[in-house]
């Protein structure tokens, strides 16, 4: 039961907060997934700490190599952002894609990356741009990979009783390169993915230089692709070649079934081609430079 | 009636302002002082014995004021829709429900109720009851239920020739001789279909509140559809006189969509059987997961269609039939696979026809009402069989249908005639619309696509009876000012009755629909009605307004005659005024008063002052309307025009048409939103609606998140034309409206993936999931 | 449990009520504020109804920690008249027929209003956007949408006359 929920005005505060409830505490961003675990009783806490007050942490920063999301962005701020769109452009249509947009103005993407399920919608664009977390606790402040994020299926690394992931960033685009989102849906709002599979990739001279290929859910967090990857690498540009990396990532991926979001029948069955559509996306992204 | 003024007109709704503002009442709004809220232990288990059950921890929580299980609940049988009151004379009504009882027989099914507080003191009660079960064995799937080793989930009902598990009538309607028939087609077809379960998902969930007088009087506002059936029912259950009894909807009900024929799910009578004990109002909102669990869905089907044709395309025989798994209790497991028959029967002129269906026991939700009501499982059936006669016939499917179709006074095996049929006009319109003609030059948009369009014709009642009790009655008093107070039974549940019935007391009385006021959907202030269901309200609690209202100008026109001095024939009454119509233009004519009109007979008098002329006479004029409706047919088709990735086996539709002959439609704007509502629903009916269990039972779709409803961002370009028939039975020629728009979608949208992929899909939703599988076989 | 009290601005006046900690702002409107107008259709984000304005945003307030909303502006659909006029929006609502059974009309209404409020000529892919968190299970959304554009025109042009309607 909920005895108490609490505004820090700074990270420091919001980690000592934590701190002394000593586990029953958690970490509340936008709420929208935490509400309803909370209500059937999946989580339970004793104290909220709320970080919409904290400072600069509802911001999208551009620094001179690399873009910054804050714990408190929400995915609507993220759709909304043209530097986005040029630098993420994959990352802004799976922020699209989030349930409703009464959701995505409350929403926010470090929280869904947190949450660790593996087929978020955000987790999954993110997963392909190189991605870092910056997580604060009492030992200090540390820069994380994003594939360290995920513990297990739908386990997160981050302890949301004592740690707080202030933000998120990734390298800015560079010349060549281009990425993409794509997901499978069964309707156009309010749905969570089918499967999702994101791509970055780097283009010289119509070849596949660096080849970023990640799928969900087959695993814990969003997994790369790593045959397709390997494959890819060096290749031409062609239908073949993009056809054979959708093959190669189907060997790969080992899907479940679920009742609601699709039989691992039919995900592995589409698994190709929307390897090749991401893919596509993600070349013609780096063609528009 | 000469002048129509109101009836045809799209005036804005009277509940507007209210619904717009956040003003307008719905159960789930009440409150009350000392209320209680009401919370319910669900079974986990799809069928168990409760071998004991222990609430004294519960009992003893502060705020806790009554607790209710089999123990100690109402102890007679029912049958919680409106069959329970509705059932027809050549029926036997199906009693096989407990408010509470020892046996569970479906995950969510009733084990206590608990009255507090709070709702969340209510919630805590419930996880300190202690409940031992033993498990049965449990069966969800029809055909298992019936097989001989199948367990008995009503001990001693239902076990018939055809199998186990059969409770009620087995509905067989023979017309003409269908061996014979197939023997004499020159092609026959035969093919079974598989339809889902899907659910009403009206936006406010089941809800009711309960409070019971010192006297012992009750009150139950309620989101029901039908409020005087539901108060028999609750008068059954307690054993309580229906006249100590009010069930009102308090005045507006947040959907229906037959899910709340009869009581909504059983939040009355949870509610009253709490309140009894407690003696504080109690409160019981289901929350949306229980909504999905624990109140009914749509009968889902095995429908098997065996059709007959000449070599010309002249239908000769068919033969039908339906198995409907109607869940934990019968519910209206008679009367639902009755209509399916009747309305799949009722579309073509065929002259040898037979259909057998009924439903089956099995421990999932109750089956029960939903817009349509089994007339689009049927329909689903048919008419993919139409389309695969037509391509074995080398006929299109346009032109098959056409040959076809029922025209008026054709024979046919329902117990009233068709008087009125525009569906040949409704299938040019909409094939216009849609560009029908362009069918075999249709051009995908990218290389991986493939396009398709299909169509889908079909019919639907009027009002209940054959199949269920139908009679209407209405109040009709005009006031000493010559306004009129109108009182019907049904409840507003969004439809618009509370617009569209004083649109026709205007025009049957002959006043402004200004001053006409309407009581409605409450047992106490008006007189019984069965309900807002089977696309009756208009017609039948439309006639019977209409007949009151027509009683009421007699009354008017025998008093007055004597002061103009002239025959009551001769005169008339309209925007308010009384005049001799042979003498005066009412448009033209000068006011005077009643006392003066024998001097100047082209004059006319307002009601307001023979209203008032009458009162202070000791006379006012009130009447009764009371009518047994007839019933018709309204018609309807729709055409759907898709496009399938056959990558991902997703559909877009790019396009849907729906025309209707409605009769004449009294308010076209409602009407237009009943065809546009009913046909998003097809949508989803079509493509992504649908519930499913786990194999122990337990429902993996029950909440939003899960159940997929067409959003805003679903919904192809769609166009609905109305064409206007005239019925004679109706009032002011009107028919049915609120149910057909829903039927033929999911046939037409299944009809255009089958032209776009020459693919035929026997099992609804087509999920991209479903067609992945077949466009991919080896996969 | 200590209750807080928060405090903040609904429909243009200033509130303060108590709360538990935890207690979600949908309940904290309907139940201790007893404005209903606000619907609870699944009190899981599924279904929109329970939309209300914060600082000029949709949001569902079923989702909605009613700490969140200290020192905030909420509206809600009781304040969506002007001076007890009706707002183009209901207006457009109701004489396109928009409005069947109404449980979903305030938050859809609420929905529209956002985007309105910022954008008075959004394209039909905005505005279904903006309500494809709304579910509506009666009208099949066809005349909603007609009702948001409607009202965006009649928005349009009071602004030209140099109108206002908050
Ligand atoms: S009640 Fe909040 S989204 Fe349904
Ligand atoms: S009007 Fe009933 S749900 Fe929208």
């Amino acid at each position: 039961m909920v005895q108490d929920y609490v505004f820090p005005g700074t990270v420091e505060q919001a980690v000592a907060m934590l701190a002394e409830s000593k586990g029953r505490a958690r970490v509340i961003a936008g709420g929208t997934d935490l509400v309803l675990d909370m209500r059937d009783g999946k989580i339970t806490a004793d104290k909220l700490v709320d970080l919409r007050a904290i400072d600069g942490m509802q911001r999208i920063v551009e620094h001179d190599d690399s873009i910054s999301i804050g714990a408190s962005v929400t995915h609507s701020q993220i759709v909304r952002s043209t530097l986005l769109r040029h630098h993420a452009p994959g990352l802004v249509d799976a922020c699209r894609k989030v349930g409703s947009l009464q959701i995505r103005n409350v929403a926010t993407v470090v929280g869904n990356v947190v949450n660790g399920n593996p087929a978020a919608d955000a987790a999954v664009a993110l997963a392909c741009l190189d991605a870092t977390a910056t997580v604060v606790d009492e030992q200090g402040t540390r820069t994380i990979p994003f594939n360290e994020l995920y513990a297990g299926i739908c386990i997160s690394c981050i302890n949301s009783s004592c740690q707080i992931v202030t933000q998120i960033s990734f390298p800015k685009k560079k010349a060549g390169e281009g990425s993409s989102y794509i997901r499978m849906e069964q309707r156009k709002a309010l749905s969570l993915p089918m499967l999702n599979v994101s791509s970055k990739v780097r283009v010289i001279n119509s070849q596949f230089q660096d080849v970023q290929l990640l799928m969900a859910p087959v695993g814990a967090g969003p997994q790369h692709a790593v045959t397709a990857e390997d494959f890819l690498m060096g290749k031409d540009i062609t239908d073949e070649n993009i056809r054979q990396a959708g093959v190669l990532a189907r060997e790969q991926a080992t899907f479940r079934s679920s009742a609601v979001r699709g039989s691992k029948e039919y995900r592995i069955g589409v698994l190709p081609v929307c390897v090749e559509r991401a893919l596509r996306a993600a070349i013609a992204d780096a063609q528009e430079g | 009636m000469a002048n129509l003024r109101a009836v045809g007109k799209s005036v804005d709704r009277r509940d507007g302002v209210d619904k717009t503002t956040g003003r307008a009442l719905f159960t789930s709004d009440m409150t009350f002082p000392g209320m209680l809220h009401a919370k319910v232990l669900r079974s986990p288990h799809a069928h168990a014995r409760i071998v004991s059950i222990d609430t004294s921890k519960a009992e003893k929580l502060d705020g806790v004021k009554a607790v209710m299980t089999h123990k100690n609940g109402p102890k007679n049988l029912f049958n919680a829709a409106a069959p329970m009151f509705l059932t027809v004379s050549n029926l036997e009504r199906v009693l096989d429900q407990y408010l509470f009882d020892e046996i569970v027989r479906y995950v969510g099914d009733e084990v206590a109720a608990v009255a507090a507080t709070t709702e969340a003191i209510a919630e805590k009660a419930l996880s300190l009851i202690e409940v031992e079960y033993e498990l049965l064995p449990a069966v969800l799937d029809a055909e298992e239920a019936m097989s001989e080793n199948a367990p008995e989930l009503h001990a001693g009902k239902g076990c018939t020739p055809e199998g186990k598990n059969i409770p009620g009538e087995i509905i067989r309607i023979p017309y003409g001789d269908v061996e014979k028939g197939l023997k004499e087609s020159d092609v026959v077809i035969e093919k079974s279909f598989t339809l889902p379960i899907v659910k009403q998902v009206q936006m406010e969930t089941q809800s009711a509140v309960a409070q019971v007088s010192g006297s012992g009087d009750v009150t139950v506002w309620s989101t029901t559809q039908t409020p005087h059936p539901s108060r028999a029912i609750l008068g059954q259950v307690f054993g309580i006189p229906a006249s100590k009894i009010r069930v009102l909807a308090p005045p507006y009900v947040g959907g229906g969509f037959g899910v709340r024929i009869g009581l909504s799910g059983l939040a009355e009578a949870i509610a009253l059987g709490l309140a009894l004990q407690a003696k504080r109002p109690v409160k019981m909102v289901y929350s949306r997961k229980e909504d999905f669990i624990a109140s009914d869905t749509r009968h889902p089907a095995t429908v098997t269609v065996k059709l007959g044709a000449k070599k010309d395309g002249t239908f000769h025989a068919l033969d039908l039939k339906g198995i409907f798994n109607t869940g934990a209790y019968c519910g209206f497991g008679t009367e639902l696979p009755g209509v399916c028959g009747a309305m799949t029967l009722a579309i073509y002129r065929i002259p040898h026809q037979r259909y057998l269906g009924h439903s089956v026991y099995t421990n999932r939700t109750s089956s029960g009402a939903m817009r349509g009501f089994g007339n689009p499982q049927g329909n689903f059936a048919l008419e993919q069989v139409v389309d695969m006669m037509a391509d074995a016939l080398g006929m299109s499917p346009y032109e098959l249908r056409l040959k076809n179709i029922m025209k008026v006074n054709d024979p046919w095996c329902l117990p009233f005639p068709c008087l009125s049929t525009e569906l040949a006009e409704c299938m040019k319109q909409a094939s216009e619309s849609i560009g029908w003609e362009k069918r075999e030059s249709l051009k995908a948009s990218a290389p991986h696509k493939v396009r398709g369009m299909g169509m889908a014709v079909g019919t639907h009642v009027s009002n209940a009876w054959p199949f269920c009790v139908d009679y209407d009655n209405a109040y009709f008093t005009v006031q000493s000012d010559g306004t009129v107070h109108v009182a019907s039974g049904v409840p507003e549940m969004g439809t618009g009755v509370c617009t569209s019935l004083i649109q026709i007391a205007a025009d049957a009385f002959g006043i402004d629909m200004d001053r006409i006021s309407l009581s409605f959907g409450d047992t106490l202030t008006t007189p019984f009605d069965i309900g807002s269901h089977a696309s009756r309200t208009c017609y039948a609690a439309g006639l019977a307004i209409k007949e009151a209202a027509e009683d009421a100008r007699a009354q008017i026109f025998d008093y007055v005659a004597p002061y103009f001095d002239v025959t009551p024939e001769m005169v008339s009454l309209q925007d308010g005024y009384v005049f001799v119509s042979s003498l005066s233009d009412p448009d033209a004519a000068s006011v005077v008063s009643l006392d003066d009109v024998k001097e100047h007979k082209q004059s006319k008098v307002s009601l307001e002052n023979i209203a008032y002329h009458a009162h202070v006479r000791n006379k006012q004029f009130i009447s009764t309307g009371k009518i047994v409706p007839k019933n018709a047919p309204p018609w309807h088709v729709c055409f759907a025009d898709v496009e399938v990735d056959t990558e991902t086996g997703k559909v877009d539709v790019l396009n849907l048409v729906a025309a209707h002959d409605v009769g004449t439609a009294v308010n076209p704007m409602i009407v237009e939103g009943q065809i546009e509502g009913g046909v998003v629903q097809g949508l989803g009916y079509a493509l992504t609606e649908e519930i499913r269990y786990n194999d122990s039972g337990v429902q993996t779709h029950s909440n939003m998140h899960s159940y997929m409803l067409p959003t805003a961002e679903d919904i192809p370009p769609m166009k609905s034309i109305i064409v206007e028939s005239h019925d004679p039975t109706g009032p002011f020629g009107a028919k049915g409206a609120g149910e057909c728009s829903l039927v033929c979608p999911a046939s037409a949208i299944a009809n255009a993936l089958a032209n776009a992929t020459n693919i035929r899909f026997t099992e609804l939703p087509a999920t991209p999931e479903r067609i992945f599988a077949k466009l991919h076989p080896q996969n | 449990m200590n209750t807080k009290l928060i405090s903040f601005v609904l429909n243009g006046e200033p509130v303060s009520v108590r709360v538990d900690p935890f207690e979600l702002f949908v309940d904290v409107l309907r139940e201790k504020l007893q404005l209903t107008g606000t619907k609870k259709g699944c009190g899981e984000g599924g279904c929109g109804s329970c939309t209300v304005l914060i600082n000029g945003e949709a949001v569902n307030s079923c989702l909605l920690p009613a700490m969140r909303v200290e020192g905030t502006s909420i509206q809600t659909i009781e304040g969506v008249e002007d001076n007890g006029e009706l707002h183009p929006l209901q207006t457009s609502f109701i004489e396109k027929g928009a409005v069947q059974c109404g449980f979903c009309t305030p938050g859809m209404i609420m929905s529209a209003k956002a985007l309105l409020d910022k954008n008075k000529s959004p394209s039909k892919e905005e505005i279904l956007e903006a309500v494809s968190g709304n579910i509506c299970r009666c009208t099949g959304y066809v005349k909603i949408e007609e009702a948001i554009e409607d009202a965006a025109k009649t928005l349009r042009k009071a602004a030209v006359k140099g109108e206002s309607h908050g």
